[in-house]
């Protein structure tokens, strides 16, 4: 994949992947070229996006579906406007979630992080994902399990946007 | 699955302080990380208090949160002992990654190995 997108329309591509997480280090050179040739984000956007990617395939695949079920990932790229990432689980996984509770533990994951968080685990999605992200959505499908859309908006003055998120608390939509 | 290297360096200081180059190259993720991590606290049990530990990132393409929470882990065991922790040479992904999380509010990093010797020497 070379060079810019020839077509302005948006861009659909699923991939279902096995759970194992053996698989992620191709999702996220997958995720690095596309959000460098096709969307017109900036190279560190396109580095924060394969982190968001990586952190949410992984907790579908740690927590959302069994071994031997997969995880579909979805990328939709608007070219020039915006990137965002879908990722379903199975609900067959051992520490399954539901929206609602996903939703409660960002909170209270993004309360821990208030004050200098030691810990091992735990800064995923309060940090990394809810930071790097302008809307993120955890919804349940009707047959089980987990979907979440985390979504970024391109915007023409870029370094004025990183400006304003290091001053300002990243705009999160929890539904 | 990500590949990842580690090999560690012993650094001769003038004062006797005890200090270790750790040199990751590829990638951390949930695929390797955790036997990844092994080494390091395998390196750390032995070093014991007051050991320091400069972590070379020149070649580190790539680390996921988990990899980030053994590195806080790490740099609390260290500063227990009366010891330092200190990256050098991360690549501006690593460093912006370091940031988002707040781990460099806790370890410092540098540009060159030679400033990261400095500042724990």
């Amino acid at each position: 994949m070379a060079g810019e997108n020839q077509t302005s329309e948006p861009v659909k591509i699923t991939i279902i992947l096995p759970t194992n997480a053996y698989f992620l280090s191709g999702i996220r050179d997958f995720t690095l070229s596309l959000t460098k040739n096709m969307t017109g984000f900036s190279d560190q956007w396109a580095y924060r996006f394969q982190t968001v990617v990586d952190e949410l395939c992984n907790n579908a695949i740690e927590h959302g579906s069994a071994k031997g079920k997969d995880v579909v990932i979805t990328f939709i790229s608007d070219p020039k406007k915006s990137i965002e990432i879908v990722v379903e689980d199975t609900g067959t996984g051992p520490n399954k979630y539901n929206a609602q509770q996903m939703t409660n533990l960002l909170k209270e994951r993004i309360a821990m992080m208030h004050s200098q968080y030691l810990g091992l685990r735990g800064r995923g999605l309060p940090k990394i994902v809810a930071e790097w992200t302008d809307e993120l959505i955890f919804e349940d499908k009707p047959d089980g399990g987990l979907r979440v859309k985390a979504k970024k908006y391109l915007r023409e003055k870029e370094d004025q946007v990183l400006l304003e998120a290091q001053n300002k608390a990243t705009h999160l939509q929890l539904v | 699955m990500a590949q990842a290297t580690i090999t560690f360096e012993d650094v001769q200081t003038n004062g006797g302080k005890k200090v270790k180059l750790i040199k990751i190259a590829g990638q951390l993720d949930e695929s390797n990380v955790d036997e990844e991590a092994k080494k390091i606290y395998a390196v750390i049990e032995q070093g014991g208090a007051g050991l320091n530990l400069i972590f070379e990132f020149s070649g580190l393409e790539y680390m996921n949160s988990k990899s980030i929470g053994y590195l806080t882990d790490w740099y609390s065991k260290i500063s227990a002992g009366g010891g330092k922790v200190v990256i050098a040479q991360a690549k501006s992904n690593i460093v912006d990654i370091l940031q988002v999380v707040g781990l460099t509010q806790l370890i410092t990093t540098y540009p060159t190995v030679e400033e990261a010797k400095l500042a724990v020497v």
